[in-house]
């Protein structure tokens, strides 16, 4: 199916439209993306460094604190100790210390906060990093103890009059890590990856990351943590001990999401625009073309087709104007053809009417002068004259009637042609009519041979059977007429393409192409005595039915006459 | 003259009078509060012999009575049962029911009431149940579910008869557990008081039973309250709100020892020279030091059960490899980080778990850290008790039970030295220190002792006015 030039149109204007608006929404969209992904990446990596910073900062106190402890602690223990091993708990109170401890240069622990159950044993710690310094301490917790990190600068100090080394700092425990987060508004955890364990606070996602792998000092990705799609930065620590900072991509994801839903609507929106565009300018464009096209049809159909509207100015309203001016002009010339057809036609049927009725009334002129002559020549007293005049007058007196007859008959076809009816139609077997028609024929036929061949598919047709009959029973009379010494004739019927043929096909002379271009004319004959309207006759039945005749013949190979009928509806009388 | 002399002498009168409660005695009425760490069974209170708690063992020892108890020393002392004879030379000992004795209903108690006792007694988990079903004649088959028990017998309404398979040194020792109380039918107990209002868990409280076979207690009632926090009860105390508290420092006797049980069936500890390492490593004087009161343990039982002089191995040879440690709950924790904080430094990577202190004794784990205190404060029976937790040498239960057969007090004693030794030496239970049990009263409150299982006494407890 070709579509419409509003369909075509629509689909130009709505393929121009489309593709760079959207091409728009997604360079926009992926601008947002990658805008908000760098964005992202960025507070993460200030995030990181903030955490390291803020350890820096935690370093610094613990060592200012240190200094102090060495300063004034140990040289004057608190007098509130009344025992060493908790001299390293009392200091850690008084300096604010999570962890602590005084360790003898053999590497025993003399005191220990955070691991108040292992003075004078060996040292449990393993410094990890000296830069932040981290170390892996035991710290007393229920029952027994658990490794934890701490961040612990140390010091030579002199306690009890003999070097020891001093270590004291936070612990990097889960509420360690977790004040971190909140302080810069992510998720932070720090990654031991010998241990794998987290440190992070009991509802951060990161802590649900089984096994990460960070390789490198630095890294970062995108990694899905409780169901939730987080963005993550890690930076080696110490060792094996990562820090890890991650967020959700929530925030990225809502504002992706709702960019891109805009620049879908602004896309819906621009087609929308360009298609209702397309759809007024196609109707102001397509409207003119349709009128066009309605108007020749009717030209083509032979009605009048009527001024057709444009706005004027452009290209379509210069063709309609011109369409409206040929419109004109047609009018103006089928008038006048019409009108000059009129006279021919009158002419024609002047001259066919003078020279049929002259034609019967020469004998009768003859005829009459004839009784004349003989009268006159009685009335001389001619010996022979009253027998002549008897013969002569009952001579001249059947001529007369016989013209006179003729003269009946030609005024009777005149007047059956003018008095044609409209047919009425009604679903007809056509196979039976033509049985019927050229049974009537069959005792006219004499030496031709009479064929008839019923195609048995042909449906009901809606006809006027009177009136077929009789354009059937014309050809059938033609044909007889063509063949006077004998022949073949074979009516025939076919359906086909919607149409049904009734064929008369004769093995007479045939006719030339003049004969043929003369067929239809009205009183066109070349059969002495014919009137022409013969075929006039069966063309208007024919034409009267929606149908056609077809003529093919060929000079000595005979002439098929077919009269061609649509098989629908009966048209509306 | 006559005058002042009067005013003077009213005076001091009065004087005297205000000095008078105290130096006449104690006296009677009042009701008393004592709080306890725990009281789980609460209205269970008539089901002595599945006590597991310390509240609960001083319910059942408030509530119940025995047919004997047990002096400071470890002979029987009368109780229920009034005097008791041997006879077949020792494989018979007949008890006879003191007349006064009465349940809670005021029922008098016959001989059927401490038949049908020593019955559910000998079928229990009791440890000393355990001991006396094996000299009883059918004491055996008894346990393992005949319903005939020729070893006890009710000869009349007032005397029972217990057949022993072969004389024994104390054979009524093991009628002084708490498993081994009198009560009637329908579970009555024939205790000091008499449970009233039992809050399951938290509260039970409790009145003078006025027939109690050594006559009324001294007080008209006594209220036990449960409360976990340390801290919470020390507070209560000073505020008044209680009277007594168990468990804090103050009046103390040492009753329980921190036992280090290894299992020598498993690894690590499979090796005796692993076994020998861990109780080097183990520094008793200085876990002893931790905790106010505590001793270093010599032997397995306290000082006062039986003393002993031991010497321990000084090889620190390291163990490498990981360790599970079993934590009684009741173990103080600053003694358990010590103790994983040495076997850490041996070489043992020792992570700590803590179970109910009634679970941990039954417990299978390479090692557990329980506090040990015996269910029936006799040696004999204490060391049989302690040899239940472990697989016993071959030698000591030899000396175990040449000490049961022991009548002399100084061999027997000189014989449970040998099998404490000898227990000692395999490793399996290494003792680590004793520990005071001890409570703490206000002043006014008198007569509040602990016995020599620790468990306080409040019998004879009594409120100055």
């Amino acid at each position: 199916l070709t579509p419409s030039l509003r369909t075509r149109l629509l689909i130009a204007f709505g393929l121009v439209a489309v593709p760079p608006v959207a091409m728009l929404a997604a360079s926009a969209s992926s601008l947002i993306a990658s805008s908000l992904e760098e964005s992202s990446r960025r507070r993460l990596g200030d995030a990181l460094g903030s955490a390291r910073g803020r350890i820096d900062e935690l370093r610094r106190e613990a060592e200012a604190r240190l200094a102090a402890v060495a300063r004034e602690d140990l040289a004057e223990p608190p007098a509130s100790v009344a025992d060493d091993r908790t001299v390293a708990s009392a200091i850690a109170a008084r300096r604010g210390f999570e962890t602590f401890e005084i360790v003898a240069t053999t590497g025993r622990v003399l005191s220990s906060h955070h691991w108040s159950a292992g003075f004078d044993l060996p040292e449990q710690g393993e410094t990890l990093a000296d830069d932040p310094p981290l170390r892996r301490v035991a710290v007393a917790e229920g029952f027994g103890s658990v490794p934890r990190l701490a961040l612990m600068p140390s010091r030579s100090a002199r306690w009890r009059g003999l070097p020891v080394t001093i270590r004291g700092g936070p612990l990097l425990d889960a509420a360690f890590v977790g004040g971190l987060g909140r302080l810069m508004g992510v998720e932070t955890g720090i990654y031991d990856a010998a241990a794998r364990s987290w440190i992070a606070p009991p509802d951060s996602p990161l802590g649900r990351w089984t096994v990460p792998r960070f390789p490198g000092l630095e890294a970062e990705g995108v990694e899905t943590l409780g169901g939730v799609v987080h963005r993550w930065a890690a930076m080696r620590f110490a060792g094996d001990v990562w820090l890890v900072v991650g967020a959700p991509r929530t925030l990225e994801a809502a504002l992706s999401e709702r960019f891109l839903r805009l620049t879908l609507l602004a896309s819906l929106a621009a087609l929308a625009a360009a298609l209702g565009a397309a759809f007024v300018l196609s109707r102001r464009i397509a409207r003119p073309v349709r009128a066009l096209a309605d108007a020749a049809r009717r030209i083509a159909a032979g009605q009048r087709p009527g001024a057709v509207s444009a706005a004027p100015g452009d290209e379509i309203g210069e063709l309609a104007a011109a369409f409206n001016a040929l419109g004109e002009d047609l009018d103006t010339s089928r008038a006048r053809l019409v009108q000059a057809e009129r006279v021919a036609a009158w002419r024609e049927m002047a001259r066919r009417l003078a020279h049929e009725l002259k034609n019967p009334l020469f004998p009768i002129q003859l005829s009459i002068e004839t009784l004349r002559r003989a009268a006159e020549q009685e009335g001389a007293g001619h010996p022979e004259g009253a027998a002549r005049f008897a013969r002569l007058f009952r001579e001249s007196s059947d001529t007369i009637l016989d013209e006179l007859r003729a003269l009946g008959r030609i005024i009777e076809e005149f007047s059956e042609f003018a008095r044609l009816p409209r047919p009425r139609f009604a679903p007809t077997d056509l196979n039976e009519l033509v049985g019927q028609t050229v049974a009537l024929y069959r005792p006219r036929a004499g030496q031709v041979l009479f064929e008839t061949l019923h195609d048995p598919q042909l449906p009901l047709v809606p006809v006027d059977r009177d009136l077929i009959a009789r354009a059937l029973g014309n050809l059938v009379a033609n044909a007889l007429d063509a063949m006077p010494d004998g022949g073949r004739l074979l009516v025939r019927t076919a359906v086909a393409a919607g149409e049904v043929r009734l064929s008369v096909e004769d093995s007479g002379p045939g006719l030339d192409a003049e004969q043929q271009r003369q067929l239809f004319t009205p009183y066109h004959t070349t059969k002495r005595g014919g009137t022409g309207l013969g075929l006039a006759i069966v063309q208007g039945i024919a034409t009267d039915h929606g149908g056609r005749v077809e003529v093919r013949s060929e000079p000595g190979r005979g002439t098929s006459f077919a009269l061609v009928l649509p098989v629908r509806e009966a048209p509306a009388p | 003259v006559s005058w002042r002399l009067g005013v003077a002498a009213a005076l001091a009168l009065l004087g005297l009078a205000r000095l008078s409660p105290a130096a006449l005695g104690p006296c009677y009425g009042g009701r008393l509060t004592a709080g306890v760490p725990r009281i789980v069974l609460g209205s269970n209170a008539a089901q002595p012999w599945v006590a597991r708690e310390a509240g609960d063992a001083l319910v059942g020892r408030l509530v119940h009575e025995g047919l004997v108890r047990l002096a400071p020393e470890g002979f029987p002392l009368p109780a229920l049962a009034a005097r008791w004879s041997a006879a077949a030379g020792g494989r018979e000992w007949t008890l006879e029911i003191d007349p006064n004795a009465r349940l809670h209903d005021e029922t008098p108690i016959v001989a059927a009431d401490a038949e049908r006792s020593l019955r559910r007694f000998l079928r229990s988990r009791s440890p000393a149940a355990v001991r006396l079903a094996a000299a009883l004649d059918g004491g055996a088959a008894f346990r393992k579910g005949a319903t005939a028990l020729p070893g006890v017998d009710a000869i009349d309404a007032r005397r029972v008869t217990l057949r022993l398979l072969e004389p024994l040194a104390l054979p009524l020792a093991p009628l002084a557990s708490p498993a081994a109380a009198v009560t009637g039918a329908r579970g009555q107990g024939a205790g000091p008081f008499v449970p009233v209002l039992p809050v399951p868990g938290s509260r039970l409280a409790l009145n003078a039973f006025g027939s109690h076979v050594r006559g009324r207690p001294l007080l008209d009632g006594l209220t036990l309250v449960a409360l976990p926090n340390p801290e919470e009860r020390r507070a209560a105390l000073r505020a008044g709100r209680l009277d007594v508290v168990a468990g804090e420092a103050g009046v103390g006797r040492l009753t329980a020892t921190l036992l280090l049980v290894l299992d020598p069936t498993r690894r690590p500890f499979d090796r005796p020279s692993r076994r020998d390492a861990v109780a080097a490593a183990l520094e008793r004087e200085t876990l002893a030091a931790l905790i106010p009161g505590a001793a270093p343990a010599r032997g397995l039982l306290a000082p006062h059960l039986l003393s002993v002089e031991s010497e321990w191995p000084a090889t620190r040879a390291p163990i490498t490899g990981l360790l599970a440690l079993t934590v009684a709950d009741d173990v103080p924790p600053l003694l358990s980080q010590r103790i994983v904080a040495s076997l850490t430094a041996l070489g043992l990577r020792t992570t700590a778990t803590a179970v109910d202190s009634a679970v941990a004794r039954t417990a299978r784990a390479p090692a557990k850290l329980i506090l040990w205190s015996p269910e029936v404060a006799e040696p004999g029976l204490a060391l049989r008790e302690l040899a239940s937790l472990a697989p016993v040498p071959r030698l000591a239960s030899e000396s175990l039970d040449a000490a049961d057969a022991e009548i002399d007090p100084d061999r027997r004693r000189a014989l449970l030295v040998e099998a404490d030794s000898v227990l000692r030496a395999d490793r399996a239970l290494v003792p680590l220190c004793v520990f005071p049990s001890s409570f703490a009263a206000r002043d006014g409150v008198r007569g509040v002792r602990l016995d020599a299982a620790g468990t306080l006494v409040l019998e004879d407890a009594w409120i100055q006015p």
